[in-house]
């Protein structure tokens, strides 16, 4: 691009402060995490290479199975609500509204709060006998529900704090793509009789297509990786019921010190979601190019 | 009659949009309302909306009988260290990514934007032992080093950076500029609102990180906040007054945080979806 | 916004100058040697405790204690890796249920040269052995706290109940009487996961097979010994609380169990000792506290004993230890304190004092330490631990099938002990 060949040289020289932390802090980490996946070890006691048990264990493992399920579960519930909920907003807040300003703010601000904040205070609002959620169902004459103790409920509730606190950062991804939209299209559109709901279907959703794959991949990584909410709000149960994989693998490593173990499955998940995003990428990037 | 109709629907519009506007600052509002209340006033069969007393006990307990003070301060550290370090590491590679062409480039960026996939559990127990052979077990450091590499940072600074036009680079070339300074006296300086961006989303990563410093920290007195305000859950049994009020305190500074940079946090991200 | 990113700059610098300040060796003059010390106590004893290492660090000036409280869920994590860090602190806590985690690794000292006979012979005999491997002393108890019952005195007296319920048959009445005469709960076992597990399951599921004189595990905890008539009893009567006489509520978490009692909403309440503390401090509450009743006849509850060890350190050294010892006495024979917290203290010398006696509830329960049942030895216990709380939970929301859930449960726990 600029004449005088030392891309390459360059190239390196500017890759390699980050490179050598990257090497330090992850990719060591990666490698020496894969060696111990062939191990048993409790960290404290001498290793023992175990060569593949520990991955041969797992698929025989009825928790490892529920727990990729629940892990799944949370990923199906929040994949397509978080996506419409951020696009709605997005839409609210680069209409005509007078409060467009005010819901933005209003609706990204609790993604700046941390994972502890949050959970403690939605698992305070869905408390079962002191709750304000329930406290209200009461009052007008409605049983109260058991948010967070009830199996079908359970995990939905923590979808739904999940909601609450990071729909926000996918309506300011959308948002930035509607506003690229140029106001032509939509003026010749509304000419030729084209309905508000027509206009989003025809122009606004494909138009941000892009954005689209953005969020979605952002938002699958997100959600595999599910632990803090959970953790905090329903301690995995009831009984198991929303026991995530990430939690599984916490406590098989740091409750129950099977690293081995509990390396081979932080593997598992590591490649399960970068087949799902490779996978997204090229169908998505595909049907873009097309 | 089609004006009316018209403007029923914009109500019908204007109240929903309230509705939720409410419902999104209510649970906020609740953490408030129910740290200004006593224990005995928040468990109870009779229930009250507003404190009937309110009091700010709950809040002198939290300061004085815990180290919240100490535990802000420690996060304000480790997150404004992940962001200045982050920064210097990030916006070189960034920018070689977008506007060099070197040999490997697409597999290293590949290998870098896979780095977002991984997720943190594998790491963890390699990167105590790594710390622990650096003696930072115990130290700040430790709780924000193996959160600089942030490839999204990269992800969206390497977006910005195409968007910026070559005439310019070359335009400097010619005068005689090298390559450093291109990227210092340049790039640097138009980038400014998605580093930003990085800075912000560094930030709000380091403070929330919770289980990386909870391992590798020990004394109480050297917690993060979100660390803090977890086991002050615990150490006073369940109580939700108290427990709300450390959550209310432990936001403060990222309110102001919001305040101040509401704009550069909201257009950095918006930078990053355009051309994703 | 370059003032913005000047003044980012001069935070940093600030904030890294701060650093420095705090990586900066203690350099101390001769002075009061200053030890480290970890405990998990964060189930409303941490008040009780923190106050004793106050009065510790008061009553002599040779030693500094540095006390840090980690929240329960977390406290082996981190105990762990410290350890396998060698960055332990100087004095940890481990339940005796634990130790065989750290035992076999060489993490912890042997405490037998360092603690004479006098003092020894001052210990209750059943916790001090549970401490003991292979014949070697690896930690001290500091106090043994059992599963016990608590009731609620007037609401007994509103339905006519004059005598603590003994025996299965009278405990059902008693709790059928209760609801029927106040409209409130008989019981108030927890039984699903909120912030804790439903581990009171476990707990009573332990207790109950042992009083039929059966045990959870064999003897020598390598397989389970409870897919049986014991362990069906068991957890039938678990199961018909909630839906054959309907005395317990259902989806009830720790947390709610414990407030459920507070608030005077059920008659009895099962948890460990150290609720008493919590309870005593709770206005217009009136309630006693007893040993876990016979329910299955004979006399056994579970319990879990906290103790006290040293980790072996990278350079041991040697004062450290000797300080470390001398905490561990003085915080053992000032049990009377830590009984403020509702535990049972484990020296002869501490039942003997005034304060120990003047206690109200802590004598009531006493005996029940008699019969306290020590946690099998194994390393898969945490494991087994919270996956029979799990499943208890889910055999007892559903009133699944008892012969079906035991045959589940013993092929899991079966697993888990094959994988360690």
């Amino acid at each position: 691009m600029i004449p005088g060949n030392k891309d390459t040289r360059d190239g390196i020289i500017f890759s390699l402060p980050f490179l050598v932390v990257y090497l330090a802090f992850m990719i060591y980490p990666l490698l020496s995490g894969l060696y111990i996946s062939f191990f048993k070890w409790d960290i404290l006691s001498t290793a023992s290479f175990v060569g593949l048990d520990n991955y041969r264990t797992l698929f025989s493992d009825e928790k490892f199975y529920s727990s990729l399920w629940h892990t799944l579960q949370f990923v199906l519930m929040t994949t397509p609500t978080l996506l419409v909920a951020g696009f709605l907003m997005a839409l609210a807040i680069t209409g005509s509204s007078p409060w467009k300003g005010l819901m933005e703010n209003v609706f990204f601000f609790p993604y700046i709060f941390s994972m502890t904040v949050v959970s403690t205070l939605w698992a305070w609002l869905m408390q079962k006998d002191w709750g304000i959620f329930n406290q209200v169902l009461i009052n007008i004459g409605q049983n109260p529900v058991s948010w967070l103790t009830n199996e079908r409920l359970a995990m939905w509730s923590v979808a739904l704090t999940t909601l609450w606190w990071t729909a926000g950062f996918n309506m300011v991804l959308f948002g930035a793509g509607i506003k690229q939209i140029p106001k032509e299209i939509y003026e010749s559109a509304a000419i030729d009789g084209a309905t508000y709901i027509q206009s989003v279907r025809h122009i606004t959703i494909p138009l941000v297509s892009s954005t689209t794959v953005l969020c979605l991949i952002l938002q699958i990584i997100a959600s595999f990786n599910v632990f803090g909410q959970v953790y905090v709000m329903t301690g995995g149960g009831p009984h198991g019921t929303t026991r995530v994989l990430v939690q599984y693998i916490y406590e098989t490593g740091f409750k129950f010190f099977k690293m081995g173990y509990s390396a081979a499955m932080s593997y598992i998940l590591f490649l399960i979601i970068l087949m799902v995003s490779i996978l997204q990428y090229t169908l998505l990037g595909r049907k873009e190019n097309a | 009659m089609k004006k009316l109709t018209f403007s029923k629907k914009q109500l019908l519009i204007r109240c929903i949009e309230l509705l939720f506007i409410l419902i999104w600052v209510f649970p906020l509002l609740w953490m408030v309302i129910t740290s200004l209340k006593l224990e005995e006033e928040v468990i109870t069969r009779t229930f009250s909306f507003w404190p009937s007393h309110p009091t700010f006990a709950n809040y002198i307990k939290a300061f004085t009988s815990t180290y919240i003070v100490n535990w802000m301060g420690n996060s304000f550290i480790v997150s404004l260290m992940a962001m200045l370090l982050t920064l210097i590491i990030d916006a070189p590679i960034a920018y070689a990514f977008a506007k060099i062409r070197f040999k490997g480039r697409n597999i290293l960026f590949w290998a870098v934007m896979g780095g977002m996939m991984v997720p943190f559990q594998v790491l963890i127990v390699p990167l105590y032992l790594q710390f622990n052979s650096f003696g930072l077990i115990n130290t700040l450091a430790a709780a924000y080093l193996p959160r600089i590499a942030l490839p999204i940072g990269i992800f969206i600074l390497k977006q910005f950076y195409e968007g910026i036009p070559s005439d310019l680079e070359e335009a400097a070339f010619i005068d005689g500029a090298s390559r450093y300074r291109i990227f210092a006296q340049i790039i640097l300086p138009l980038g400014q609102s998605a580093m930003a961006t990085v800075i912000i989303l560094s930030f709000i990563n380091a403070w929330n990180d919770f289980l990386w410093p909870l391992i590798v920290i020990n004394d109480t007195i050297k917690y993060t906040i979100t660390v803090g305000i977890a086991n002050f859950q615990g150490t006073h049994g369940t109580q939700y007054s108290l427990i709300m009020a450390g959550a209310a305190v432990a936001s403060i500074p990222q309110i102001f945080f919001y305040i101040f940079f509401r704009k550069k946090i909201i257009a950095g991200i918006a930078t990053s979806g355009m051309k994703g | 916004m370059k003032k913005q990113i000047l003044l980012v700059v001069l935070a940093a610098i600030l904030a890294s100058g701060m650093l420095f300040a705090q990586a900066a060796p203690e350099t101390k003059a001769e002075g009061p040697i200053e030890i480290t010390f970890w405990s998990l106590f964060t189930g409303g004893d941490g008040e009780f405790f923190d106050a004793m290492v106050k009065e510790f660090n008061a009553s002599q000036s040779e030693i500094v204690m540095k006390n840090d409280m980690v929240k329960f869920d977390n406290y082996y994590t981190k105990l762990t890796t410290a350890l396998a860090a060698k960055t332990a602190p100087d004095v940890v806590v481990v339940h005796q249920g634990n130790l065989l985690n750290y035992v076999p690794s060489g993490s912890l000292l042997a405490l037998d040269s360092y603690v004479d006979a006098t003092t020894l012979a001052d210990f209750q005999q059943a916790p001090l052995d549970a401490c003991r491997f292979d014949g070697k002393l690896f930690s001290l108890p500091f106090d043994v706290h059992p599963i016990v019952m608590y009731y609620n005195k007037d609401l007994m007296a509103k339905a006519g109940i004059t005598k603590v319920p003994q025996s299965a048959q009278e405990f059902i009445e008693a709790s059928q009487k209760v609801k029927q005469a106040t409209g409130k709960w008989g019981t108030a076992i927890d039984n699903t996961t909120g912030v804790y597990k439903a581990y009171t399951l476990a707990r009573l599921f332990m207790s109950m097979i042992a009083q039929q004189g059966g045990s959870l595990l064999n003897a020598d905890a390598t397989a389970p010994a409870f897919n049986n008539a014991y362990g069906e009893a068991a957890l039938k009567w678990l199961q018909d609380l909630v839906h054959v006489y309907k005395v317990n509520p259902t989806e009830l978490d720790y947390d709610a169990a414990m407030n459920t009692f507070k608030l005077g909403e059920a008659a009895f309440y099962f948890n460990g000792v150290w609720a008493t503390g919590t309870l005593e401090q709770t206005a217009g509450l009136n309630f006693g506290a007893a040993p876990l009743p016979p329910i299955m006849g004979g006399e056994a509850a579970w319990a879990g004993s906290h103790t006290l060890a040293i980790p072996v350190q990278k350079n041991q050294d040697p004062k450290r230890v000797e300080a470390a010892m001398t905490f561990i006495n003085w915080m053992t024979s000032h049990g009377e304190m830590w009984a403020k917290a509702g535990h049972i203290p484990t020296r002869k010398s501490v039942a003997q004092k005034s304060e120990m006696k003047a206690l109200p509830y802590r004598a009531d329960y006493a005996a029940a330490a008699a019969f306290a049942l020590p946690t099998p030895r194994t390393a898969a216990w945490e494991e087994i631990y919270g996956t029979l709380s799990d499943k208890l939970e889910f055999a007892v929301t559903k009133n699944q099938n008892p012969k079906a859930a035991l045959a589940d449960m013993e092929q899991t726990v079966k697993n888990i002990i094959a994988s360690y």
